[in-house]
């Protein structure tokens, strides 16, 4: 199976040293786009494997720090086209994103963008579509936001588990009394997991009555974290929506 | 196999129609008898597009040895739409002008991207021995 990768690069055409490497690599799908914006678009409408970022220093992390906010899940490398202070570093390293040195030679760089390729291949998320029709309560993410479901479970004070499946892999959250328990998708956990499955618009999901997690990794109540992640998921939007800096 | 030649005309190419297929959006709904309102956010994404259309063209189009039949038509339809009010204030006679000009350019393009799809997909079935034999007997692809 391929690798996606979603490429970041202000000048695809002229500034193509990264690029180029792909071109004789097989197996790896790349798309290119050439904003911040346009970024956060593709990402909401589709799975991708990684994200690499390359432009000018400080906004190249800007943008990967972005992505690092809005897509917790996603596995981003950063590759600034001049020598990175360490301040700039070190936010980078605070917010898990990888950085290669865009100054090196082009055999380092592949080295280092390939590294990075590869890993994805171990933490991708297998796309699960399957749904048991015997669950109580079944639906399709396109028509009930994973928001309005979770509402709807957690106001009449539900004790079990959904499970949402959908192209960027399986996720389940556990509800006790009304409360949300515990959350898992892929590597996540908690409120990590909660706020990426909110910006699910594809998917099926399901309920099953009474399952309860021993694990307990979200403490907040529910209402709170429904204006935390619907807050979020607006900003997420505008970022989609708003024009980049020159 | 894979040739990089061939790739790298295929990733100039797939970013080109991107940004005719964004600009011929933005040029409909100025065209739109409607006329809905324009935002300023639209004319910076028209101003954006022509930017990078008109810096890329020249380059892209030579790589792909398209620049002595395209280049003319693709500047007719960036000279005319210099911005999404100007191309709402081209008379009829113009507004077709520009959609006969932009169809050129895409169709044009939209060929040769399938030929190079057609001539990865027959690369992909070959191995390097075939490759070489094939070029030792002058049947190159296309790229």
């Amino acid at each position: 199976m391929e690798s996606r990768v979603l490429i970041l690069n202000h000048d695809p055409v002229f500034e193509d040293r990264l690029l180029s490497f792909f071109d004789s690599e097989d197996g790896i799908e790349i798309r290119v786009v050439r904003s911040v914006s346009e970024a956060v678009q593709v990402l909401i409408a589709e799975n991708f494997d990684g994200f690499i970022v390359e432009g000018p220093g400080s906004l190249s992390i800007e943008a990967a720090t972005v992505a690092r906010q809005h897509f917790p899940s996603l596995k981003v490398l950063c590759v600034p086209w001049q020598r990175l202070k360490n301040d700039l570093l070190e936010e980078a390293e605070r917010q898990q994103i990888t950085t290669a040195d865009g100054t090196t030679s082009n055999k380092r760089l592949r080295r280092d963008v390939m590294q990075f390729v590869r890993s994805l291949q171990n933490h991708r998320n297998v796309p699960e579509e399957g749904i048991d029709p015997c669950h109580s309560l079944i639906g399709n993410l396109n028509q009930f936001s994973a928001a309005e479901i979770l509402q709807m479970a957690c106001l009449s004070q539900r004790s079990g588990r959904f499970t949402l499946k959908s192209s960027r892999g399986k996720s389940e959250i556990y509800l006790h009394h009304g409360s949300v328990r515990h959350a898992v998708y892929g590597t996540l956990e908690g409120e990590a997991a909660v706020a990426e499955i909110f910006r699910w618009r594809q998917g099926r999901f399901y309920f099953e009555e009474g399952l309860i997690s021993h694990a307990h990794t979200v403490d907040r109540p529910w209402a709170h974290l429904l204006i935390d992640n619907l807050q979020k998921l607006d900003e997420t939007l505008d970022v989609a929506t708003v024009a980049p800096k020159q | 196999m894979r040739d990089k030649r061939l790739e790298k005309k295929l990733r100039l190419i797939s970013l080109q129609l991107d940004s005719w297929k964004r600009l011929h959006d933005l040029i409909t709904y100025g065209l739109d008898k409607a006329k809905p309102i324009i935002s300023v956010e639209q004319e910076r994404q028209f101003t954006e597009v022509r930017a990078h259309l008109l810096q890329e063209i020249e380059h892209v189009f030579r790589e792909l040895d398209l620049l002595a039949e395209l280049a003319g038509r693709a500047m007719n339809v960036l000279n005319r739409g210099s911005s999404l009010r100007a191309v709402r204030e081209l008379s009829t006679e113009d507004a077709r002008r520009i959609e006969a000009e932009w169809n050129a350019v895409f169709t044009r393009l939209g060929i040769v991207q399938g030929q190079l799809k057609s001539d990865r997909k027959i690369l992909a079935s070959q191995n390097i021995f075939e490759y070489y034999i094939r070029s030792l007997l002058r049947k190159p692809l296309r790229t």
